[in-house]
């Protein structure tokens, strides 16, 4: 063979060889591809199953969402009917209870514009309460326009029904009118219902076509309907409240007028009678003073020898003018301390004296009725404040009186003692005593007891009055505890020195 | 150093509200009579007309921005009603302008965004320029348009940042104040150069869900189909609701289930929430998406959300730590603007003020703090490939550090 044929056998051997090895690679190679087909199916499928899992996501994450805005929406709702209803509550003026609702808390509700009407029996068409996010003209336009549906309202009001925009039972000829009227695209409507007074439609409406109401803002605004009822029932009541109040005030003011009027008419005719006491004592005591000078000379004998029943007849005239004279200055008295033209000279005072000098003065008298005068005085007593001749008539009154009751064998005692008011005087007898219903009067001008033994005892009934009038005079109290047959204790405080 | 006071108040008389609000700021501050800037948030209960009134007679020749917004926020509290109140002053050396332009749709989104431009830039000559803070009433799919006329003039990466006061869908509320006067479908802007550093950081607290879509049919930010279906197919597979039920719940779907875009070198995805549902199934988004796009459907919790909170404040401490070398060898101050997307603060709930707490406790004691609830997010993309390029964002909360 020649080395032509040799390559040419080589060669075609080598073809046979590669021919062979391409044959395998290629077999290697489909099986790679499909290989790889395979793993780009099982991506693909994996991607759309990841797609599927995406679209699940997406719907279960719109269903949140819806969810979660409906709770965002619910939360905000409650929580802006409870500010509003607190704001309302807080509200006491019926005019101001529809003011509180305010547009943005219309938004927070969920709402754009509410409106609040009614009608009143005084007004000829219905009477616009509340208009909120509507202009004043927009407002003219509903206050005529509501007027065509009074029935439909009316018949809400009657059966206390609360409507939507997406309530089965609404009438949509109704509904269409209010969205037309009210130019909103949904709206509940609720009536007002105080007890008393005039009933109402509260509307709150949403422009905004995207709006979309339910169950739970029909439930909304009920309730915020039904709290303006409330507040309006309490407006009414603390109206009426306020007006009686003030009726009452006025009363009172009126009453007391007159009753200031009453009290300066008493003064005038009590200043009158001081007046005309004193007048009429002045006029008395001069002609006094002259008979009891004719009768004291004509019974000296210095006009000569005055026959004995004479005499005995000007006797009495002496005395009677004595006691006559008594009287008008003790009247006198009373009057000046009424009048307040007594001045009282007050100094510091040592009861003592003013006791002694007293039980002095009555000794004779005392032994005479075998009646026992004793004293009792604490040796460091505190000296009063007080005018001294004005309380020795005040001490000489009542031991008079004391000895006045006091039967023979009896006693009177004087006890001064520091009290927490200053110095109280008890001055007791074991005289008859007083019936108890006559204490309260027992110091009354002209005031007698009504018992046997005054009918002997002699008195003009001033005595005790003036005695009260000179101890109030110095700021203190006078008091009387008295049983019949027990004795007396008349009781009298002065202020103490300081 | 940057001289902060913030205040607040909740009184319902416009005036009472303003003199009480500024009185607190003042308190605050270091230097009361110097104020060079202040920013007014105000809840639509107080008229606009009374706020500017009360604000231009308390703080005559003061620069004001701001506007009437549906929350609102210091470092303090959270408010839902009233108004809050930061007066700046700025050191030595910082420099800004602040400009505005209204009737934007009018005039045309991008030659709106060009006349801001210039009237920002008219300010600045050979300073340094650093970034542009933008309040916007309401953004629509024209802000992107608007954002690249006024980086036309300000520069093709120059970082801007801002956000929208109002809901696009909601036409009652009266918008921006800029000075003494109210703006509607306008733009207030201050561009900072000079002296003054700033550090950024965006997040959203969302993440991807599911397997990835690609979007097969776009058209600016009409999504049409999705994996050669019609886009609602994504949702109506996931969520299992029918067409009818979607279009009715979209305004709460939209913002718990947005659909997000792998963007490569972010951290997170570009979120986008579905402003409309055409009848043929398309999704209308709150922004551009760019054709081809891989598509996931976005989920979160509270606690995703709390955590991008807290991420975003030191990616902000972070940038700005990069920045401040250059400047602030010693002493300085900072003051911190928060842009909080509404519906993310919403989907918070309570736990808004847990962010908020967060907030405040990431940052130095006394950083003066004012946020408010915004509707659409403006900010720049962090990654390089799109070389710092302004962005359409949902859902974010962009926290910007101000440090002088």
């Amino acid at each position: 063979m020649s080395d032509i044929e040799l390559l040419m056998n080589a060669l075609g051997m080598l073809g046979i060889v590669c021919s062979i090895g391409l044959g395998i690679w290629i077999v290697f190679l489909l099986s790679d591809i499909k290989q790889l087909r395979l793993s780009v199916d099982n991506l693909k499928h994996t991607l759309d199953e990841m797609d599927e899992q995406a679209k699940l996501v997406v719907r279960t994450d719109i269903e949140l969402n819806k969810a979660q805005e409906e709770l965002d929406k619910k939360i905000t709702g409650l929580y802006t009917l409870q500010t509003l209803s607190r704001q309302i509550s807080a509200t006491l003026d019926e005019a101001q209870i529809f003011s509180k609702i305010e547009p943005p808390l219309l938004a927070d509700l969920g709402f754009e514009k509410a409106v609040a009407f009614g009608w009143d029996e005084s007004h000829p068409g219905a009477v616009i309460r509340l208009s909120a996010g509507f202009s004043e003209a927009e407002t003219a336009a509903i206050s005529s326009l509501i007027d065509g549906e009074k029935t439909h309202f009316k018949r809400l009001i009657s059966d206390e029904r609360a409507v939507s925009s997406i309530s089965p039972s609404i009438d949509q000829g109704f509904r269409n009118k209010v969205c037309t009227i009210f130019k909103v695209t949904a709206f509940v409507i609720s009536p007002y219902l105080p007890k008393e007074g005039n009933k109402g439609i509260f509307l709150a409406g949403a422009e905004n076509p995207d709006t979309v109401i339910n169950e739970g803002d029909e439930e909304l605004i009920k309730i915020l309907a039904n709290q303006i009822g409330q507040a309006l029932d309490n407006a009414r009541l603390f109206e009426k409240t306020w007006q009686a109040h003030q009726e009452l005030e006025s009363r009172v003011e009126q009453r007391t007028r007159e009753l200031s009027q009453a009290f300066e008419e008493i003064k005038r005719v009590s200043q009158r009678k001081n007046d005309f006491v004193s007048n009429v004592s002045h006029e008395l005591r001069t002609p006094l003073t002259s008979i009891k000078g004719y009768a004291s000379i004509l019974l000296s004998g210095k006009l000569g020898v005055i026959p004995e029943e004479a005499h005995k007849r000007l006797e009495k005239i002496n005395k009677h003018s004595d006691e006559l004279v008594q009287f008008v200055n003790e009247l006198l008295d009373i009057a000046r301390i009424e009048s307040g033209r007594m001045t009282l000279k007050i100094a510091p005072v040592n009861l003592k004296n003013i006791v002694d000098e007293v039980g002095d003065m009555l000794t004779v008298q005392m032994k005479e009725r075998q009646i026992a005068f004793s004293s009792i005085l604490p040796d460091a007593i505190p000296e009063v404040m007080a005018d001294y001749s004005q309380i020795k008539r005040v001490f000489i009154n009542l031991v008079n009186n004391a000895f006045k009751y006091t039967q023979a064998g009896g006693r009177i005692t004087v006890r001064v003692q520091r009290v927490d008011t200053g110095i109280q005087v008890d001055i007791t007898d074991t005289g008859c005593g007083m019936p108890e219903d006559a204490l309260d009067k027992l110091f009354t001008e002209f005031y007698r007891v009504d018992t046997a033994i005054n009918q002997e005892v002699k008195g003009t009934g001033l005595g005790l009055a003036m005695v009260k009038h000179i101890v109030e005079a110095h700021k203190g109290n006078i008091w009387v505890k008295s049983k019949v047959g027990a004795g007396s204790t008349f009781s009298f405080t002065l202020p103490q020195s300081v | 150093m940057i001289d902060i006071g913030t205040g607040a108040s909740i009184e319902k008389n416009d005036v009472a509200a303003v003199e009480e609000a500024i009185r607190h700021a003042k308190t605050k501050k270091v230097n009361k009579e110097r104020i060079d800037l202040a920013f007014v948030f105000h809840s639509s209960d107080l008229p606009a007309s009374g706020i500017i009134k009360n604000v231009s007679a308390l703080l005559p020749n003061v620069p004001v921005l701001g506007g009437n917004a549906s929350g609102f926020f210091t470092h303090q509290s959270l408010y839902k009603r009233g108004i809050v109140v930061m007066l700046v002053t700025f050191p030595e050396g910082a420099l800004f302008t602040a400009g505005d332009i209204h009737n934007i749709s009018s005039a045309g989104a991008l030659a709106a965004g060009e006349q801001l431009g210039e009237k920002l830039l008219s300010g600045f000559k050979s300073v340094p320029r650093n970034l542009a803070l933008l309040f916007f009433d309401r953004l629509t799919q024209d802000n992107a348009e608007f954002i690249g006329g006024l980086q036309e003039r300000l520069g093709k990466s120059f970082p801007c940042v801002g956000a929208s006061l109002s809901s696009p869908d909601d036409s009652s509320r009266s918008g921006l104040i800029f000075n003494k006067t109210a703006l509607r479908d306008a733009c207030a802007g201050i561009l900072f150069g000079g002296k003054i550093s700033f550090g950024l950081g965006l997040r959203h607290g969302w993440k991807p869900l599911g397997k990835p879509h690609v979007i097969t049919a776009v058209s600016g930010n009409v999504v049409h189909k999705i994996d050669n279906e019609p886009a609602v197919r994504l949702y109506e597979e996931y969520l299992a609701y029918d067409f009818p039920r979607i279009r009715k719940e979209l305004k709460n779907l939209s913002v718990l289930y947005p659909i997000g875009i792998r963007i490569a070198g972010q951290d997170e995805y570009l979120l986008r929430s579905i402003q409309t549902i055409n009848s043929d199934g398309s999704l209308v988004c709150r922004g551009d998406i760019p054709a081809g796009s891989v598509t996931r459907l976005m989920i979160s919790t509270k606690e995703t959300c709390l955590e991008a909170t807290r991420a975003a404040v030191e990616e902000a401490k972070t940038n700005l730590a990069a920045h401040a070398l250059k400047f602030h060898k010693e002493k300085s101050s900072r003051l911190v603007i928060v842009f909080n997307s509404f519906p993310r603060a919403a989907a918070l709930g309570k736990d808004a003020r847990t962010e908020l707490k967060i907030i405040a406790e990431s940052l130095e004691p006394g950083t003066g703090i004012i946020g408010v609830n915004s509707f659409g997010e403006v900010a720049p993309l962090a990654t390089q490939s799109y070389h710092g390029q302004t962005y359409f964002q949902n859902q974010m909360i962009s926290v910007l550090i101000i440090e002088g």
